[in-house]
């Protein structure tokens, strides 16, 4: 049961209010019409699955409703950093 | 029994939802309007006689007052409000409980993840949470009671959970 | 014993020890003990009644009376006695109660007396017929061995270890007892109640942390309980007493009890089981018999002590061979011999304690056999001096006895302690005391992600580098000494406490004195060596609960299994309820042994939750039975409950299916409601559909990128239908919405999707678009619906609602208007999900009864009738109008749903799907497409689900298998206004397949055929809802 940190709320809950909404930061194309469908495809299906350091996107659902980015470690399962949407994590 | 918990509700009360972009003239604008200072802290509510004002998200919150103020209390928002905002008559939506007693606290502690200790919530403070298996807005009062704000169509079974929770005062903690 | 015990090598004493006397007649001593004489209790074990007392547990209990036998063994059916005094018991496993209030796989040894317990070794008949049948044919790997078999061969094997694979029976009826939850917040969770867990509990405490404090045992103190030794110039436990009085005093510290913490999980959780009345025996209506404690710290303190750990010899499984920490617990705790002539097998000093309690309460110490060849401590030194007889570098190699010890074998040792160094002699005893060593209690911090790492010079696993705010203290670190508990525990709980933000990292209380013997090296050996090899020796158990032998893993080794954890699958080893907690180590260093390598290198498996068994009952907690789940009610609930509704779960909601009248069918109810809103009037409770108010300047820009179809120039009071897509195309959710003003909409969502869809809108506000101006706010319990459905429509609401033109030219199909129903501020849509002329009247919540009364009594002149949702979807299904996620499944474009006039290409921004449309797979020429089937014969109603194959061409030919599936159905009914069945469903290329028969093969055998239609079946040309 993870505990995470809302910077909306500015305290931290417990994970059952939350729900995983993907990895974050994945930017949707300008104008979908000019790429070709292996281009399309990769951005709506390829994740980096990367094993440790890992950007999440999660949503405060029974809190403030506000979605929120979370660097979380997919092998320790540990959390570095959590900040507001249209912030970047300082490192990676 | 002194040390019975006092569980009131499901009242009605008339809501509004606010939402808002904060800016410098929305605390006074609001403030003018519902006669209730404007939450600019995450997680607090802030009262005035029968009315409150509750911090839902950073632009967001709920107004209450007693039933039947919603149109005059949504007409009053709507003349004082400029630029992007959001009013929303939902006194429909939302029914309130009030938890008092000594061991209310446990009431709430059986219900939701948060901390209800008095150390993390003074007073004032008011969280929304999962609740049982819905979920609550939960509001600390002067008094030392609480208000557990649910959706209406959740209000019978958050009755009937909350006369269960309340039934057991357990000898220790 | 273990965590949650704080449990420690026994203590020292420094009376000498007297001469022993005759042989005593009772196992019960006649002082002494933390059992209460003046308050017997009666209880009955398989049937027998016995007698104990006050501050018995079950197990001291049973012994006292002089049961030997409490179990019969899981494979080999051998007699099994009781051999530990806490969590680490195998054998002693019961079922308590009976019929519906029976608990299964409860340890004897942790069961609390009471008046009218009714204990029964659950294992005992069943096991005994299936040992009897195949004793000896199953070695190590016997699943694997058996899994690889003919599959024939399985089958027969299957129901008899069915039978047998589970210890204790299941209740025969609901469980009658109430579970509950409480969650925790805390600075300091200390696990463990021993001398460590209470100093640092204590640590924290005076810094004002909020502290929490669980122990497994009914009383606080761990091993001081079962061993007296001063603390400080007064008994142990006094200084327990304080220092718990002191805690309870505290506002900030909670004290648990009875409680297990059981899992050790993400972020310093922990939980808990606090058994509240199973030690009462009765059911109290109000008080949970257990409660599962969800607690959240910002540091974790194990101080969860340590197991001691058996020695591994012949026929060590023979009741009357117990574990030498045990022997002094129930003879110092519970005042009960466990036996007349003890044997002390050890290799360490700290056993010898066990010697020394014995022959001071009288009993008799046949002999010590000690593995070290000049043993030198004081506790040596005491026993010497008391005349009790040692032999040094020996062990015992063989327990002799047919029900019980009767004798023992023991043998010097080689150098090595691998092989015997002369022949082995008898001696004779009832009781067998044995400590090889003692093993931490690591299983918490093992699940917390720690590694454990082996001590050599300790000759222990010790808990690894925390992955989690954990520190460990006292003897799960391998502090072996009272005074170096007290230390550790101390330093711990302040150093935990500074850590989360309270005192300054040193302890605010100097450990009291206590006066400790010098110990001398220990020397484990793990396994004793036999005469003969173990193959062939009597055998060696390892781990008594699943009866695995040392045989069983030196096989396991042989044939190729050099991991630990392949080796434990291989074998069972430490797969019990008791996770091996005695078995584990001695496992490990046979196999390291026979693989050749060092403990370290070998490792052990990796512990997981639950440490100890945990009922269903305290998972559910009060989530069960009227509360099972969140229900969600309309404000009409409780007039659809005195209308005798018949209910339908949708999400969550409660929604009235259909309204039998009298003795009907559901068949009828549903022809008669079909009827009342295909010719006059009927009424259906909507407040469930999802409704979200949106507002803003950039509104319709909004919804014209998450919608389909284009809002833009939707007019004020219009309403338009429209679809929302994943960005992969497929049909996420449809509903209508409506313009209420330049700058604000009114979406209607699915009922089961309303949540989802408000995430979806504030997760492309949020994070794509945050410049634009739009706020969404569910209304979806703000209001209440009744939609009035059926050709009297219109003549029924118009007596009810004044200040609305409800002509055709006024107030026409798809739009809305505000005003007054029966007095009450009013919005009304003018949609249809049935086909039929049909005004939604929306009120808010509070005034949604009176208004629907208004509107059954404006009717009632029409015949007004309640209609539930199964009608609902009839009348729809005539219609062939969609259900999300019934008729689509997440595979489905609106093209694929005959649905292409609702989507807008070319919108200046496009529209989230927009792209996934053109992709080659969505445009394919053999997608499903969504059709109607017309069964031939028109009663028979095919299954939702069916698989839709090509029709037989030969009618005479029996059909080939398989044949290819080229779709599904996904909605069929029987129409009474069609007064035939009707049936929607997905088929490869359907829409180019009008007028063809197909077939649809059912489970029973028989095959259905239809004929492909378009999917509508009833006014096709929407004559009646524009009326
Ligand atoms: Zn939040």
């Amino acid at each position: 049961m993870l505990e995470i940190h809302c910077p909306y709320c500015g305290e931290p809950r417990s994970e059952e209010e939350f729900s995983y909404a993907g990895e974050a930061h994945i930017r949707r194309p300008q104008d979908p019409a000019k790429l070709d469908d292996r281009a399309w495809g990769d951005y709506l299906h390829f994740r980096s699955n990367p094993r440790g350091a890992h950007r999440e996107l999660w949503f405060h659902a029974a809190g403030c409703r506000r979605y929120l980015n979370v660097l979380r470690d997919t092998a320790s399962y540990h959390i570095s950093q959590t900040h507001r949407v249209g912030e970047s994590p300082e490192d990676v | 029994m002194p040390d019975a918990t006092t569980l009131r509700g499901p009242r009605r009360q008339a809501c509004l939802s606010l939402r808002a972009k904060p800016n410098p003239s929305l605390p006074a604008a609001v403030a003018t309007a519902l006669g209730v200072e404007l939450p600019t802290t995450p997680c607090t509510h802030h009262r005035a006689g029968e009315r409150g004002l509750y911090w839902l998200g950073p632009d967001e919150w709920l107004a209450t007052a007693p039933a039947g103020a919603e149109d005059a209390l949504q007409a009053a928002l709507r003349s004082a409000l400029t630029g992007h905002f959001a009013v929303t008559d939902v006194s429909g939506a939302w029914r309130s409980f009030n938890l008092a007693g000594p061991r209310a606290i446990e009431v709430l502690r059986k219900s939701s993840p948060c901390d209800f200790h008095p150390r993390a919530f003074a007073p004032g403070r008011c969280v929304q949470t999962v609740f049982a298996k819905a979920t609550a807005l939960i509001a600390g009062n002067a008094d030392g009671d609480f208000d557990v704000i649910t959706r209406t169509s959740y209000a019978d079974y958050l009755r009937r959970w909350l006369e269960v929770a309340a039934l057991e005062h357990p000898a220790s903690p | 014993m273990g965590a949650g015990g704080g449990s420690l090598p026994r203590p020292s004493r420094s009376a000498h020890p007297t001469a022993p006397p005759a042989h005593p007649t009772t196992r019960r001593l006649p002082a002494g003990g933390r059992i209460d004489r003046s308050q017997p209790l009666r209880f009955t074990f398989n049937g027998r009644s016995m007698s104990g007392f006050v501050g018995d547990t079950l197990a001291s209990a049973l012994l006292a009376n002089g049961v030997d036998t409490v179990a019969q063994s899981f494979k080999h059916g051998r007699r099994r006695g009781i051999v530990g005094s806490g969590t680490e018991e195998p054998n002693a496993i019961v079922d308590l109660g009976d019929g519906a209030h029976r608990i299964p796989n409860q340890r004897a040894t942790q069961v609390e007396l009471h008046a009218g317990l009714v204990a029964t070794s659950g294992a005992r008949r069943r096991l005994k017929r299936f040992a009897g049948a195949f004793a000896g044919v199953m070695p190590a790997g016997f699943y694997y061995k058996f899994f690889m078999g003919p599959p024939w061969l399985w089958r027969r094997w299957e129901a008899l270890l069915r039978r047998a694979a589970g210890l204790g029976a299941v209740p025969t009826g609901a469980d009658p007892d109430t579970y509950d939850k409480l969650n925790h917040h805390c600075d300091v969770l200390v696990v463990g109640g021993g001398p460590a867990g209470i100093a640092a509990a204590l640590a924290a405490a005076r810094v004002d942390a909020r502290v929490a404090l669980v122990d497994e045992q009914n009383e606080f103190g761990g091993s001081l309980l079962g061993a007296p030794q001063a603390i400080g110039d007064a008994p142990a436990t006094q200084w327990v007493d304080a220092a718990i009085a002191e805690l309870s005093a505290c506002p900030n510290a909670v004290l648990l009890p009875r409680a297990t913490a059981f899992g050790y999980y993400d972020h310093n959780f922990v939980t808990v089981l606090e058994r509240r009345t199973d030690h009462l025996g009765a059911t109290s209506p109000c008080a949970p018999r257990q409660r599962l404690h969800r607690i959240r710290a910002k540091q974790v303190a194990l101080a969860t002590g340590a197991v001691e750990r058996p020695a591994t010899f012949a026929n060590n499984d023979l009741p009357g061979v117990m574990l030498a920490s045990a022997v002094a617990a129930y003879l110092n705790r519970y005042a009960v011999a466990a036996g007349t002539r003890l044997l002390l097998f050890t290799g360490n000093d700290n056993a010898y304690r066990t010697a020394l309690d014995w022959r001071r309460a009288g009993r008799c110490v046949v002999a010590v056999a000690d593995t070290r060849a000049s043993p030198a401590g004081a506790l040596v030194a005491q026993a010497e001096a008391a005349g009790i007889e040692i032999h040094k570098a020996h062990a015992v190699i063989e327990a002799i006895g047919r029900k019980r010890v009767a004798g023992a074998l023991i043998a010097p040792l080689s150098e090595d302690g691998q092989r015997l160094a002369a022949k082995p002699r008898r001696l004779d005893c009832d009781l067998i005391a044995c400590s090889d060593g003692w093993s931490p209690a690591i299983h918490l911090s093992s699940q917390a992600g720690a590694r454990p790492r082996w001590n050599e010079e300790g000759m222990m696993f010790l808990p690894g580098a925390p992955r989690q705010p954990t520190v460990c203290a006292g003897a799960v670190n391998g502090a072996m000494s009272l005074a170096a508990c007290l230390a550790d525990g101390a330093a711990a709980g302040a150093r935990a406490a500074h850590a989360a933000g309270f005192g300054d990292a040193r302890p605010r209380f100097a450990a009291p004195p206590v006066e400790e013997a010098e110990e001398d090296a220990a020397r484990p050996l793990f396994i004793a060596p036999h005469v003969q090899p173990s193959s062939r020796a009597p055998k060696q158990f390892v781990d008594f609960q699943l009866d695995v032998t040392a045989a069983d893993i030196e096989l396991a080794a042989r044939e190729g299994y050099r991991s630990v954890e392949h080796a434990k699958r291989y074998t069972a080893l430490g797969f019990g309820t008791d996770q091996g907690k005695l078995g584990n180590v001695n496992g490990v260093a046979i196999l390291a042994r026979a693989l050749g390598q060092g403990i370290a290198e070998t490792g052990v498996t990796v512990f997981r939750p639950a440490y100890t068994p945990v009922t269903f009952g305290a998972i559910a907690g009060r989530d069960a039975g009227e509360l099972f789940d969140a229900e969600r009610h309309t404000p009409m609930h409780a007039w659809h409950m005195a209308r005798g509704a018949a209910w339908e779960n949708v999400g969550r909601w409660k929604r009235p299916w259909h309204y039998p009248q009298a003795d009907e069918t559901m068949h009828e109810a549903v022809v008669r409601e079909c009827r009342s809103a295909r010719q006059d009037i009927a009424m259906l409770d909507a407040s469930t559909l999802g409704k979200i108010d949106v507002q803003g300047a950039d509104a319709a820009t909004f919804l014209d990128r998450i919608y389909a179809g284009s809002f833009q120039r939707l007019g004020v009071g219009r309403c338009r239908y429209g679809l929302m897509l994943r960005e992969d195309g497929t049909i996420f959710d449809d509903g209508v919405a409506a313009r209420l003003a330049d700058t604000r909409f009114l979406l209607h969502t699915t009922t089961g999707n309303a949540e989802a869809v408000l995430a979806w809108l504030e997760l492309w506000r949020q994070t794509e678009w945050p410049d634009l101006d739009v706020y969404f706010t569910s209304v979806t319990d703000h209001w209440a619906t009744a939609a009035l459905a059926g050709p009297k429509a219109r003549d029924v609401l118009r007596r009810v609602c004044d200040d609305i033109d409800l002509s055709r030219e006024a107030f026409p199909f798809m739009s809305v208007r505000s005003g007054h129903v029966a007095g009450r501020p009013a919005r009304v849509f003018r949609i249809s999900f049935s086909g039929e002329l049909c005004f939604e009247v929306n009120v808010a919540a509070h005034d949604g009864m009176d208004v629907w009364n208004a509107l059954m009594a404006a009717g009632e002149p029409f015949g007004i009738t309640p209609y539930g949702t199964e009608t609902m979807h009839v009348l729809r299904a005539e219609k062939g109008f969609i259900i999300v996620g019934q008729d689509t499944d997440g595979s489905m474009t609106p093209d694929d749903m005959g649905l292409g006039w609702a989507v807008r290409h070319g919108k200046p921004f496009g529209f989230i799907g927009d792209r996934s449309l053109a992709l080659a797979d969505h445009r394919r020429a053999d997608r499903l497409h969504f059709v109607g089937l017309a069964t031939t014969d028109a009663a028979a109603v095919l299954p939702e689900g069916a698989q839709i194959v090509a029709a037989s061409t030969r009618r005479a030919a029996k059909p080939t298998t398989p044949r290819a599936m080229q779709g599904h159905v996904t909605s069929s009914y029987f129409s009474p206004t069609l007064g035939r069945s009707i049936a929607l469903a997905m088929l490869t290329r359907g829409r180019e397949r009008l007028g063809e028969t197909i077939c649809c093969p059912l489970a029973d055998g028989r095959e259905v055929s239809a004929q492909v239609v378009r999917p509508i079946f009833f006014d096709a040309e929407g004559r009646r809802t524009h009326a």
